[in-house]
């Protein structure tokens, strides 16, 4: 009898254990793909993108618009650009998949812009003026974003089955499809990626700058063609991210500020020149964000303090992150 | 080469070594700003006046991001968090039952050691980390503020006991309370001002200019880099913390949805837009922070004025890296800043 309910006991508490490690890793999964976009652009020019989680965002508004007539799942408030989608877009409420090919793609467009417009005739100036631009990039695309959609909370349908029987159940937790879905599109990503920089004449131009930028020009690879390159992808991630994320959190203007610390805070962790430590890092802040509340008796609205105090920690111990290289200064 | 213009480009943010007398510009500035801040008391109703009054007092908070961006080089996107501090300090230490600028006094020094706290991790490494950190506690401040309920008032804020707060009997302003207020707060302002202007003339503004310009650099000169960006930063905590403590005492209720993220962003783009590393600069920013929702929300422009901030901050990087007040300067002294 004893020996029963322990065993029960027991069972539920593995149960919750292994429920909240999938529910993490899910949110992880965002995380490490937009601390990666963060991570390529740090790699390769050294500058920390604040704008990173709002050009996702704006990737994420994008997707809904070609999604659905009404922009939103449940929610019968008309956005603005709907008239203007069903009008102009054709085909136009698109297929979940479709919608986020759409999306990346105007990510893309959207990173290689900024690259070829705002970044790139600013090569040569302080560091500081670079990061200013960003942040000022940061408060623009949110005030855009806010001004075309409004501040509603918007779900995304999601492209995996997203029902409520939609799982796997290992060990009596549910491991829902969308977070199978969201690691498998993961794992591509850094697939493809590393294809791209290992394999690609393109990849070598860009490791080429990673390593040396002046002496990259000097031997003839396209430094500003390939940062173009650097910029569209890194941004598309973003893009990909916060379409994913808007299928299990709604999207809403300010849901990216938050995504961008737990990203920052993964990139910070993992190492801000290592895409692996961003994948890692990723993972931790997603573990650390909801096994905290029910291990750590924090509350559920203060889940951005466990990874902020990971990232502080981070700094204290280890400041360049679990596989960043020690950084060497030169006089 | 990226050395080179990198220098180029700090040096045309820092200002010329420490002037022993005002040039003719900064003159004709001063007295210009001195009778502009006389007029309102006079043209404008009390509620108004006391509106006005916070957003002056706002001047402490970017000339705090100024300090700490312009002088030292180290980015604060969580400026905000302090004005909440030192708000939130004082409504507290009246509680206590202390006197207005004692309780003022020590809520000021808290919100420097509240600084200095957050940010000693940050600044052992170099680079953009303090950015990183004071960003996060930006967007933790307003859910952490919800759960102290103790000292904070939780969900629905709390009231400040200002009653204290009242013109001495032998002025005779006691109808004018408004006025008096808004000459407190200019004082403060001004003190603060004396205080930031003396500092970046001294040995320290000149350490902390250093260390911007060349970490390594100013070690080798002896200038211990983790004291002096340490100092700066608990420095600007603290007088961004004055102006939480007269803002609370203006408005006499404070609550979470007074410090969200984004005054902490407006405050860092005003700085960069009036001008990092002069001290000018700094009203020129608190002038867009006031101006730009005020034409906004009188002409019904745009949902939020986030875009012209946003904007604004891109457009002066690239046309005026040293802000408004780096235009006037330009001009006084003929073509010096090319970046």
């Amino acid at each position: 009898m004893v020996e029963a309910t322990w065993r029960h006991f027991t069972g539920a508490l593995m149960e919750l254990l292994v429920q909240r490690c999938f529910d993490g890793m899910f949110t992880g999964a965002i995380y490490a793909s937009l601390a990666l976009a963060i991570v390529m652009i740090y790699r390769s020019t050294g500058l920390l993108n604040f704008a990173q989680g709002e050009m996702g965002l704006m990737g994420g508004y994008v997707t809904l618009t070609l999604l659905s007539p009404t922009g939103a799942v449940g929610v019968s408030i008309p956005i603005a650009g709907t008239a203007f989608a069903s009008r102009w877009i054709p085909l136009h409420p698109w297929p979940a998949w479709a919608a986020i090919v759409g999306a990346v793609a105007f990510g893309a467009l959207l990173g290689a812009v900024v690259e070829r417009f705002i970044m790139r005739p600013l090569t040569g100036r302080s560091t500081l003026s670079q990061v200013n631009v960003t942040i000022g990039l940061l408060i623009l695309i949110n005030g855009i974003v806010f001004q075309i959609w409004g501040s509603f909370s918007r779900k995304v349908k999601s492209p995996f089955p997203n029902e409520a029987a939609d799982y796997v159940g290992i060990l009596g937790a549910r491991l829902r499809y969308t977070t199978v879905g969201v690691w498998a599109t993961l794992i591509v990503i850094i697939v493809l990626l590393t294809l791209l920089i290992q394999k690609t004449k393109t990849g070598l131009a860009f490791r080429a700058i990673t390593s040396n930028r002046e002496g990259a020009a000097l031997v003839g690879v396209p430094v500003n063609r390939t940062l173009t390159i650097g910029w569209a992808i890194a941004s598309a991630i973003g893009a990909l991210a916060a379409s994913l994320v808007g299928g299990a959190i709604t999207l809403s203007p300010v849901l990216m500020l938050n995504l961008l610390i737990y990203a920052l805070a993964a990139a910070t962790i993992g190492g801000l020149d290592s895409p692996r430590g961003a994948i890692a890092g990723g993972l931790i802040i997603g573990l650390t964000q909801s096994l905290s509340p029910p291990y750590l008796g924090i509350p559920t609205e203060l889940t951005l303090l466990p990874p902020l105090a990971a990232m502080v920690l981070a700094l204290a111990v280890r400041p360049h992150g679990l596989f960043g290289t020690v950084p060497v200064n030169r006089v | 080469m990226t050395t080179i213009s990198n220098e180029q480009d700090a040096m045309a943010a820092s200002p010329a070594l420490p002037a022993a007398r005002m040039s003719r510009m900064s003159k004709i500035g001063l007295v210009v700003l001195a009778i502009t801040v006389a007029i309102p008391p006079f043209v404008v109703t009390p509620l108004e006046l006391t509106k006005l009054s916070r957003l002056v007092v706002l001047v402490l908070a970017v000339l705090g991001v100024n300090l700490l961006t312009g002088y030292t080089g180290l980015i604060s996107l969580g400026h905000g968090v302090f004005v909440g501090v030192g708000a939130f300090a004082m409504a507290n230490l009246i509680d206590q039952g202390m006197s207005l600028f004692l309780a003022g006094f020590l809520a000021t020094l808290f919100t420097g050691a509240v600084g200095l706290v957050l940010g000693l991790p940050a600044l052992r490494v170099r680079g953009l980390y303090l950015a990183l950190v004071t960003f996060g506690t930006a967007l933790a401040f307003p859910p952490l503020l919800r759960r102290l309920g103790t000292w904070t008032g939780g969900v629905t804020g709390r009231t400040v006991d200002n009653d204290a707060f009242v013109p001495p009997s032998l002025l005779g302003l006691d109808d004018d309370v408004h006025i008096w207020r808004y000459g407190v707060c200019l004082a403060v302002v001004a003190l603060w001002f004396v205080i930031i202007r003396n500092l970046v003339n001294s040995r320290m503004g000149r350490a902390l200019r250093t260390v911007r310009d060349n970490e390594a650099a100013a070690a080798t000169f002896g200038i211990s880099v983790r004291y002096a960006k340490a100092g700066a930063l608990a420095i600007s905590a603290a007088m961004t913390g004055t102006a939480g403590v007269l803002q609370s005492l203006l408005n006499p209720y404070v609550s979470h949805a007074d410090f969200d993220s984004f005054l902490s962003l407006r405050l860092y783009a005003a700085a960069v837009i009036g001008g990092l590393g002069t001290l000018a600069g700094v009203i020129f920013g608190v002038l867009a922070l006031i101006l730009i929702p005020t034409i906004n929300g009188a002409f019904e422009l745009l949902d939020s004025d986030a875009i012209v901030f946003g904007a604004g901050l891109i457009i002066m990087t690239f046309i005026a890296p040293t802000g408004i007040a780096g235009l006037f300067k330009g001009r006084d002294r003929g073509k010096s800043e090319s970046p």
